[in-house]
């Protein structure tokens, strides 16, 4: 380098007051294109910061405060909201229904979908485009027009029992007993949002090479095994997305609760975030123990999509 | 996920924007209220009335559910925001309490705005705390026991069989009806707990002591009223259904011949055209045990005054309309059933004019008779923690619980909400 190289004093000076490697300006290509780019993130990032992350600090603020409306002091101590969930039973009772809908619902409904994906995913298919936008066109329904149709469906002089009397079956209470109730719950969830996962495997579908599934077929595989060794291992990543998506959509169930079932027969029913809701706004409005509610689905959320990550994503 | 719930909560202040009266012209008041043909339609005729008084004067009615008002009100007291506040809102009576001692900041005292001697206490009780009234009751949720004369006739009842009784009679008769028509006398939504907090008022028995703590175990008027409840559905005179639609369905369609519930469900009840005259409304059932009497009530609201009103004017204006014009409820009596809980309107001559739909009974006359007797109901900030758990409590027992521990659990949810 030359200023390494002895040189007059004057231009030593000159040199040292420039950054090294003195033939670049201070602001490099590189990093004007990092702060390009960052100045485009950061109206988003300053948004999301002020709608998202503020709400949540101060929701774990509200959330070590205890007190009816708007008279809240600091709990004493600051967990107590915390320690009293433990001792709640309705609570334990919307935690345990939450998880009944995602373990049952959330695998039935993926494998569902992936089925349903690969089946419309068949290039000798005919009439394509009308059955993806009949699987998908229940996505677009409103949750509480959907849920208030089950509900005159399932109702006891409904629908399904009126369909169900031709075949010599005795009413249903549906919605009355905790079963079927949960069931009928389920079943609103699975016919709402199949279609919807379906059109992320469809589009996760679209980028496989489909070279790859001739060349299993050359190696005389079935079509299982194509679909199971082949086509599921290619969808890893879109499975990871929509199994994180619906797990976290499930444990913030709220419309379906609300609208089809009431939270009832005796809670039987009622999800977690339905809770919370009725704790804060049906109820005497204890807002703080409404927040560590909320605390307790995100930590929930945020332990279940660690899991799923770690178990899924087996990219090296 | 949280940005467009952001969009929508401030999209709803934005609908509020109907609210703030006090910044609107002095002549025009805002009110939430909830049913177009009843307490909306109420509204718009007191309108009427006072604007032939004071030309100029407006109302601006904005439909609001009650629901919904629940909400919106917790949400603008939680957030200060008291300018998007209405000048009157419609309240639940049994909310009243409740929203009074969690959020004084929403109300203006209501002192000026009736003569509240001439209401009975049992309705001014709900809506005044610490002997401060902040509402004018508006309908009576007076309890009546309405059944199908035709059908008690085909059973070789009348009415009067099932007046003055208790429910001990009553299920003798009713069985026997449903034995000899198929039909049951009485239906409800499960899991909801109207029939038995009807009960219980009847005997002057509430959820609660004097003290506001929790009564719900070892509550002899309860355990009777749950215990005549479940004697009632096993008989199967007493319908379980589902929703509130589908109980109005049981005896507008007729496979229900009767109902007890609060004297508004009499607008519901006129709704079947083709049972025109063949129905009759009388006292309920009472329990027969200490303090039970053949009166209840469920239900009924008031007009309560907003921290924000235009106070001089929405006062005047209860007074003037609500509390103080008997033309008023002559209108709005007959043709939405809104039975009045200002005494000197039961003088009027409209109270006493037979109803066709009811077999020419004057039922509107008899509803403010039974109202004097209506026990006062003691409902607390924590009336509704206390009526969801005996809801779920009964649900149990149904299903086959031991009454004395689900009450026992209904009772420490209780105190486990107001802890």
């Amino acid at each position: 380098m030359s200023a390494l190289t002895v040189t007059p004093e004057g231009a030593t000076r000159e040199e040292a007051k420039r950054p090294p490697r003195g033939d670049r300006p201070w602001l490099g290509t590189d990093r004007r294109h990092n702060l390009t780019g960052w100045a485009f993130l950061l109206p988003a990032a300053l948004l999301i910061f002020a709608v998202s992350f503020v709400p949540m600090i101060q929701a774990f603020i509200l959330s070590l405060q205890t007190g009816r409306g708007t008279r809240l002091d600091w709990a004493d101590p600051l967990w107590y909201n915390y320690q009293r969930l433990l001792g709640d039973e309705i609570f334990k009772q919307t935690v345990g229904n939450t998880f009944i809908y995602l373990i049952i619902q959330v695998p039935i409904m993926l494998l569902a979908a992936l089925l349903l994906a690969n089946v419309l995913n068949n290039p000798r298919l005919r009439f394509k485009a009308f059955w993806r936008t009949a699987i998908f066109l229940p996505a677009a329904v409103s949750l509480v027009a959907y849920s208030l149709v089950f509900r005159t469906m399932f109702a006891t002089d409904g629908f399904v029992n009126d369909f169900l009397a031709n075949f010599g079956v005795d009413p249903v209470n549906w919605l009355g007993e905790p079963d079927t109730a949960r069931a009928v719950l389920i079943l609103g969830l699975l016919w709402r949002w199949t279609g919807f996962n379906m059109i992320f495997f469809l589009a996760g579908l679209q980028n496989i090479d489909r070279s790859t599934i001739e060349a299993a077929r050359m190696d005389g595989a079935n079509s299982f095994q194509v679909f199971w060794r082949v086509t599921v291992p290619q969808l890893r990543p879109i499975i990871l997305l929509t199994a994180i998506m619906s797990t976290n959509g499930t444990l913030q169930l709220f419309d379906e609760s609300w609208a089809l079932t009431r939270g009832g027969p005796a809670y039987a029913s009622m999800s977690m975030s339905h809770y919370l809701y009725e704790v804060s706004f049906q109820r005497n409005p204890n807002f703080g123990y409404g927040a560590a509610l909320a605390y307790v689905i995100l930590i929930l959320v945020a332990i279940l999509a660690f899991i799923q990550l770690k178990v899924g994503d087996k990219r090296d | 996920m949280t940005l467009p719930i952001a969009l929508i909560m401030s999209g709803c202040s934005g609908d509020g924007g109907g609210g703030g009266g006090g910044n609107a012209d002095d002549n025009t008041l805002t009110v939430w209220t909830w049913d177009p043909a009843f307490n909306i339609y109420a509204m718009q005729e007191a309108e009427k009335i006072y604007a032939a008084d004071h030309p100029g004067f407006k109302l601006d009615i904005v439909e609001t559910p009650w629901d919904d008002l629940q909400t919106k009100l917790t949400t603008l007291a939680q957030s200060q925001e008291f300018g998007e506040l209405p000048d009157i809102f419609l309240m639940q009576n049994n909310a009243f309490q409740k929203n009074v001692i969690n959020y004084p900041d929403l109300f203006s005292e209501a002192t000026d705005a009736a003569d509240f001697s001439e209401f009975p206490t049992a309705v001014t009780d709900y809506s005044t705390v610490d002997g401060v009234n902040y509402g004018v009751p508006f309908d009576a949720g007076t309890a009546i026991q309405a059944l199908r004369t035709d059908v008690l006739t085909e059973a070789g009842y009348t009415l009067a069989d099932f007046t003055d009784i208790t429910w001990d009679d009553f299920l003798v008769k009713a069985k026997d009806v449903l034995a000899k028509t198929g039909k049951p006398l009485l239906s409800g939504q499960a899991g909801s707990a109207d029939t038995i907090m009807m009960m219980l008022q009847s005997a002057g028995a509430s959820l609660f002591d004097k003290d506001g703590n929790p009564t719900i175990a070892d509550n002899d008027a309860l355990k009777a009223s749950i215990d005549m409840y479940t004697q009632l559905v096993d008989a199967g005179v007493f319908t379980e259904v589902n929703t509130w639609d589908e109980f109005i369905g049981t005896f507008v369609n007729g496979s229900v011949a009767g109902t007890i519930q609060g004297v508004w469900i009499s607008g519901s009840i006129q709704t079947a055209t083709d049972q025109a005259g063949n129905w009759g409304v009388t006292n309920l059932p009472k329990l027969d045990i200490d303090g039970g009497t053949n009166y209840s009530a469920n239900g009924g609201s008031s007009w309560a005054i907003s921290s924000n009103a235009n106070v001089d004017l929405a006062n005047d204006f209860l007074k003037s309309t609500f509390a103080g014009s008997t033309e008023l409820y002559d209108t709005i009596l007959p043709s939405s059933g809104a039975v009045a809980n200002w005494i000197p309107a039961g003088d009027s001559d409209v109270y006493t004019q037979p109803v066709d739909f009811f077999g020419g009974q004057a039922i509107y006359a008899d509803v403010v008779k039974f109202g004097a007797d209506v026990p006062s109901n003691n409902t607390g900030a924590y009336y509704y923690e206390a009526r969801d758990a005996v809801s779920a409590a009964i649900t149990k027992i149904i299903g086959g619980a031991d009454p004395d521990e689900a009450l026992a659990e209904a009772q420490s949810t209780v105190e486990f909400a107001m802890g």
